[in-house]
């Protein structure tokens, strides 16, 4: 099922109604970002090759799951490792790999391609990469950041999310004044902030 | 390690390549081709580093880690690989481990792999992310610590000084630190003097 706008609508409805997404990079965080009002979960680390689990109780407390291909566990960052989280019902994937963003929206997935910040030398041929992509939302790293660069970048045709180093309820609002529409984080303290 | 400049020109060695006269700084070649690397590292007088990474046409290794310092007198490798910078150290010179902070699991994980070894400090990208960093985590980072990209102003730069021994500026910036410094002295303005 290719995805559709309907589909980015959703997610980004998520986001408007709670713009801070928990990022879990270990299990015994789910609890906590399971019970919290956030509306998207993050999923950087986990066992990919027995996510389906731990999907179904994400969807079950009523909230969306986003992927991160690069760094989950046993899951190669290809056509098969998109067709994969897909099964195992993830909403949206994350890669920092441009070529896969058309590859996870045939699998009916919202694509979300990072965008890493490294120094301004870089940044053209970064955002170059990112409209290439076809991707459906942009994840700006290190998020904290981009206060003090978004004057260099090109408004983008897609929505911005940041994430990186976001600890504080005043860095979180700082990067959302940015132009960011949510924040990632896997500060607990920010997941019941209300940020709107 | 030699004591390090406090301020570093980037430089993509196609201009002429010296710091702006009155301020004391170093030259970091980047983003260049082997040959042009050839042609402009010879001509420069003051302390040069060079971000081996980025080099075209140049394999990051330790040949080439070798090549730099013994054949165009490269004073500090900047390099991602560990052995690089291990490497860099055996031949008398000194080392920057070039760590990307994108989030703390990855600043993390990228500084498992620093050797923690005298010669060796750290190079962190991108430079701003610097002022957000906890305490443990700064203390964290091997000295010498370098703040490298996204640092357009003089008033960043200074302020980066006060977690980094050095900052890496393009000439634009580094023309006007030098007029400032001229009128209050570098290390007045950063709260250093």
């Amino acid at each position: 099922m290719p995805a559709t706008d309907a589909n980015v609508r959703a997610f980004t409805a998520r986001l408007a109604e709670r713009p801070c997404c928990a990022a879990l990079v270990a299990h015994e965080r789910l609890d906590a970002a399971l019970s919290s009002p956030v509306g998207v979960i993050f999923v950087l680390r986990a066992d990919g090759l027995a996510l389906r689990p731990l999907v179904a109780r994400i969807h079950a407390a009523g909230k969306l799951v986003a992927v991160h291909l690069d760094l989950i566990d046993g899951i190669r960052a290809d056509r098969a490792g998109v067709r994969w989280l897909s099964r195992a019902g993830a909403d949206a994937v994350i890669s920092s790999h441009g070529q896969l963003m058309p590859a996870i929206r045939r699998e009916g997935m919202v694509a979300i391609h990072r965008l890493l910040l490294v120094r301004r030398g870089l940044l053209d041929a970064a955002l170059a990469a990112t409209a290439k992509s076809g991707a459906d939302i942009v994840e700006v790293l290190p998020g904290v950041i981009l206060p003090d660069v978004r004057a260099l970048m090109p408004s983008l045709r897609v929505p911005l999310l940041a994430g990186g180093f976001i600890r504080t309820e005043e860095q979180a609002r700082a990067v959302l004044a940015s132009g960011a529409i949510g924040v990632t984080t896997s500060a607990e303290n920010l997941w019941s902030a209300d940020l709107r | 390690m030699r004591s390090l400049m406090s301020v570093f020109v980037a430089s993509d060695g196609r201009d002429p390549v010296a710091p702006p006269r009155g301020l004391e700084a170093g030259i970091l070649l980047r983003d260049l081709d082997l040959i042009t690397l050839m042609a402009s590292a010879g001509s420069i007088q003051a302390p040069l580093a060079l971000d081996l990474d980025s080099v075209e046409g140049l394999n990051p290794d330790a040949t080439a880690a070798r090549f730099v310092i013994e054949e165009l007198g490269v004073d500090l490798v900047v390099t991602r690989r560990p052995t690089v910078a291990l490497q860099a150290v055996e031949l008398g010179r000194s080392a920057l481990l070039h760590v990307l902070a994108f989030d703390s699991t990855g600043l993390a994980r990228s500084l498992e792999g620093h050797p923690r070894t005298p010669g060796i400090g750290t190079i962190l990208s991108p430079g701003p992310v610097l002022d957000h960093l906890l305490p443990p985590d700064l203390q964290r980072l091997p000295r010498p610590l370098v703040a490298y990209g996204f640092i357009d102003t003089p008033g960043r730069a200074v302020g980066l000084l006060r977690h980094a021994d050095a900052v890496v500026v393009p000439p634009a910036c580094a023309l006007e630190m030098a007029r400032r410094a001229s009128l209050d002295g570098l290390d007045a303005v950063a709260g250093r003097g």
